[in-house]
């Protein structure tokens, strides 16, 4: 796993674009840190620093084509390279390496950006044509790894992270508060926002190309719901659930070293842990969060899967102490408002599993949206159906739905079914099975001073996303979970984010295109819908302890203002005091204090759901605010050993090959 | 009476004053959303002795603080014709 970063600017000279680069590598140095690499054009610098996983000693960045021509700084894993690699040496190509960096090169060289639809990986990418000053960028199809840009006048600046902006001479950071409360209202930030004036996230299945100073974006990979192949019987869809996912674990175990699984209790990663092991040729490490207070604390199931399974396991144990130290250096690695407060854990996880000696794990993300796990599924099948029902069976329905809140008990039935008549009908265009989760992102939205309309980003998305009308209610449900929740969160903010703060790259067997397409023929084909990923669970039924495979979901979560609450850290100051909330000229004070106030000093039993995630938000906020914005407390940053570097410059005055850098 | 706008404050983070009147509808202004109002409906009810029918809850009329305190005082007053 790796980091990368590049400048483009005509007429700075090459020292200073070689400094530029330099800077805003060691920003990211967390991400890569056996090495760095830079390559230094007219008019252009590009880096990497790297986290060596394949072919140590050959993979060496930025990576050139034997003719000099094209170059590539990289970040991710392509797992299916050996294939693409056989395809190639087929068509004449050769390989002076075996890692997988030369093969995504050679790809683009064979096919240009038709490459990018065979790669089965995380990855994003710059390639820079030596000759056209042409600059390509791309990402992979779920948005698994990260890739922002911006354009400053005549600069066009692109990093994994956006705090290597910070290194970049004049530049300045200022949050957008019509992308700040589109971002309260649905949980994380759309595809293409980042949260800040000016930055913008290279949405997932996009590339970007930059030539003559012009910039265009085209998508290669729209998520499709009608393209998995054809399964006639239960039989059949288990077999190839099983079968799929058994090769997705094995080209994810693809590694020059160890690879490790996390284990959260839940039956996704029991089974990838169980996969895993199949191909392991020693005991398999996992790790886990476990929570000192009870309510969140899976450590029964997570030992149960890890004794059953005969991992050696490593668990960290969280307390509020924990999560009040390590929220600002999450936050900043995570780079965006977060909702709640449970990345902060797997930030002191990935610390953990580094000590412990492994740079990659593999985890359960992704079967959620794949196999249909979430509440929101089901919330959406009854509700699409609501009016068509009998009384008699919406209680049971409903019943069946909400076991575990006692505010769905009989004693409100009257009420829940009055709310679900309300909500039995699109209010919202495109927007449906979301509209009764998007009533908390209204609550947050009023922290904003003027929210605006905070549904106009997301409601335009869904507009002009082709095909989207066609999908059924529980495909656009799965559409906008894959378009918000899981890259704006999940993968990002609690995921890769906070494994690459310590150097540790994860890898999500069920984020595979086959195990993607496999699901969408399956699902609802077999059931109705109303046991969360039943078809999923009896493909392993055996494989894990069946107390795991028969466990309803239950989410990861984490104490959020209760830890807060308990342990009053000095930063809080950022949201109880006026002269600090005065800083954020967009927040509604009136609003923000009252609510810091509340879940601060209130018992955790009295503070809403809608409650802990604003304020959650709010802190995130603050902090974003005071480590980008106002650059306090901003650490020193450290560049890793030098790999390689490039000087283009001096080459082309060498061979008297002089190009303009007016051309870019 | 001023036992809901203090239970309106509390749960829903305002403050009533000229900026915010009591007619302000609550819903409009984005304080209110249909899970706080159960939470409303189910205080009144246990608070003042009452019983709204599911029509009553979802007929509109109840989306400020006037509009909620003038529903209860009639159904209270109801309550003490009925009893009467």
């Amino acid at each position: 796993m790796c980091g990368i970063a590049g400048i483009l600017k005509p007429n700075r000279p090459a020292e200073a674009l070689g400094a530029d680069i330099r800077g805003m590598l060691s920003r990211i140095a967390h991400r890569g840190p056996d090495g760095y690499g830079t390559l230094v054009d007219n008019g252009l610098a590009m880096g990497t620093v790297r986290l060596a996983i394949l072919d140590p000693a050959g993979g060496a960045q930025p990576f050139g084509d034997a003719s000099g021509r094209y170059w590539l700084c990289y970040n991710g894993e392509i797992y299916n390279y050996r294939e693409l690699r056989a395809t190639l040496e087929a068509r004449g190509f050769s390989f002076r390496t075996t890692c997988d960096t030369e093969v995504v090169l050679a790809a683009w060289i064979a096919w240009g950006p038709d490459c990018l639809t065979r790669f089965n990986g995380g990855f994003a990418f710059a390639l820079y044509d030596a000759e056209t000053g042409d600059l390509f960028l791309a990402r992979d199809r779920f948005g698994k790894r990260p890739l922002y840009y911006a354009i400053r006048g005549d600069t066009v600046l692109f990093a994994s992270e956006m705090k290597a902006f910070l290194a970049v001479p004049g530049f300045s950071f200022e949050q957008d508060p019509d992308q700040l409360s589109s971002i309260l209202a649905q949980w994380t930030p759309l595809p293409e926002q980042s949260g800040f004036f000016g930055i913008k996230s290279l949405a997932m299945g996009e590339y970007l190309s930059v030539k003559d100073g012009t910039l265009a974006t085209r998508t290669y990979d729209a998520l499709r719901f009608d393209i998995g192949p054809k399964v006639e019987s239960e039989e059949e869809a288990l077999e190839a659930i099983r079968a799929r996912l058994s090769r997705s674990v094995e080209l994810r175990l693809r590694s020059d070293v160890e690879v490790g699984v996390y284990l959260s209790g839940g039956v996704d990663s029991a089974i990838v842990a169980a996969l895993a092991r199949d191909f392991a040729s020693k005991p398999l490490s996992t790790f886990s969060v476990e929570f000192e207070d009870a309510e969140f604390d899976e450590s029964a199931e997570q030992r149960l899967v890890a004794e059953h399974l005969g991992t050696s396991h490593h668990a960290e144990r969280i307390r509020h102490v924990d999560i009040a130290n390590a929220t600002p250096e999450a936050v900043f690695h995570a780079e965006v408002p977060a909702f709640r407060s449970a990345f902060v854990p797997m930030y002191l996880l990935s610390q953990r599993t580094k000590a412990e000696g492994i740079k990659v794990i593999l985890s359960g993300e992704g079967a959620d949206e794949a196999f249909l796990g979430y509440d929101l599924f089901k919330e959406t099948l009854l509700r699409a159906a609501w009016r068509e029902l009998p009384d008699e069976i919406r209680g049971p329905r409903l019943a069946r739905l909400y076991p575990h809140l006692s505010h769905y008990g009989p004693e409100d039935s009257a009420a829940v079914t009055g709310l679900y008549a309300q909500f039995s009908e699109e209010k919202m265009p495109g927007l449906f099975s979301h509209e009764l989760r998007f009533q908390n992102g209204q609550f947050s939205a009023r922290l904003m001073k003027d929210k605006g309309d905070p549904f106009r980003a997301i409601s335009e998305l869904v507009a002009n996303a082709p095909g989207y009308e066609r999908l059924s209610p529980v495909e656009k449900a799965q559409w906008l979970e894959y378009k918000t929740l899981l890259p704006g969160y999940l993968l990002s903010t609690q995921g890769e984010r906070m494994s690459l703060a310590h150097g540790v790259e994860n890898r999500c067997p069920f984020l595979d295109p086959e195990v993607f397409a496999l699901a969408t023929s399956v699902n609802l084909k077999f059931d109705d819908g109303f046991v969360e990923k039943r078809l999923l669970r009896e493909a392993f039924r055996g494989r894990v302890p069946d107390a795991i495979t028969d466990k309803r979901k239950f989410p990861y979560r984490a104490p959020d203002a209760a830890a807060f609450a308990a342990e009053k850290p000095d930063y809080l100051d950022l949201v109880l005091s006026a002269d600090e909330l005065s800083k954020l000229p967009f927040l509604e004070p009136k609003f923000a204090s009252r609510l810091a106030n509340k879940v601060l000093t209130k018992p955790a039993a009295e503070i809403s759901t809608k409650e802990n995630q604003t304020f959650l938000y709010l802190i995130s906020i603050a902090l974003l605010d005071r480590a980008f914005v106002r650059r306090e407390g901003l650490s020193a940053s450290v560049l890793p050993p030098l790999d390689k570097a490039v000087d283009l410059t001096a080459r082309r005055a060498e061979v008297n090959l002089p190009r303009e850098a007016s051309a870019r | 009476m001023s036992r809901i706008r203090d239970f309106i404050e509390e749960q829903f983070l305002i403050e009533f004053d000229e900026t915010f009147p009591e007619s302000s509808d609550l819903f409009k202004e984005g304080v209110m959303d249909s899970f706080g109002y159960i939470q409303l409906i189910r205080f009144l009810e246990k608070e003042y002795g009452i019983k709204f029918s599911e029509k009553e809850m979802t007929g509109g009329v109840m989306v400020s603080l006037t509009q909620i305190e003038a529903a209860v005082a009639e159904k209270v007053s109801q309550r003490g014709t009925a009893s009467a």
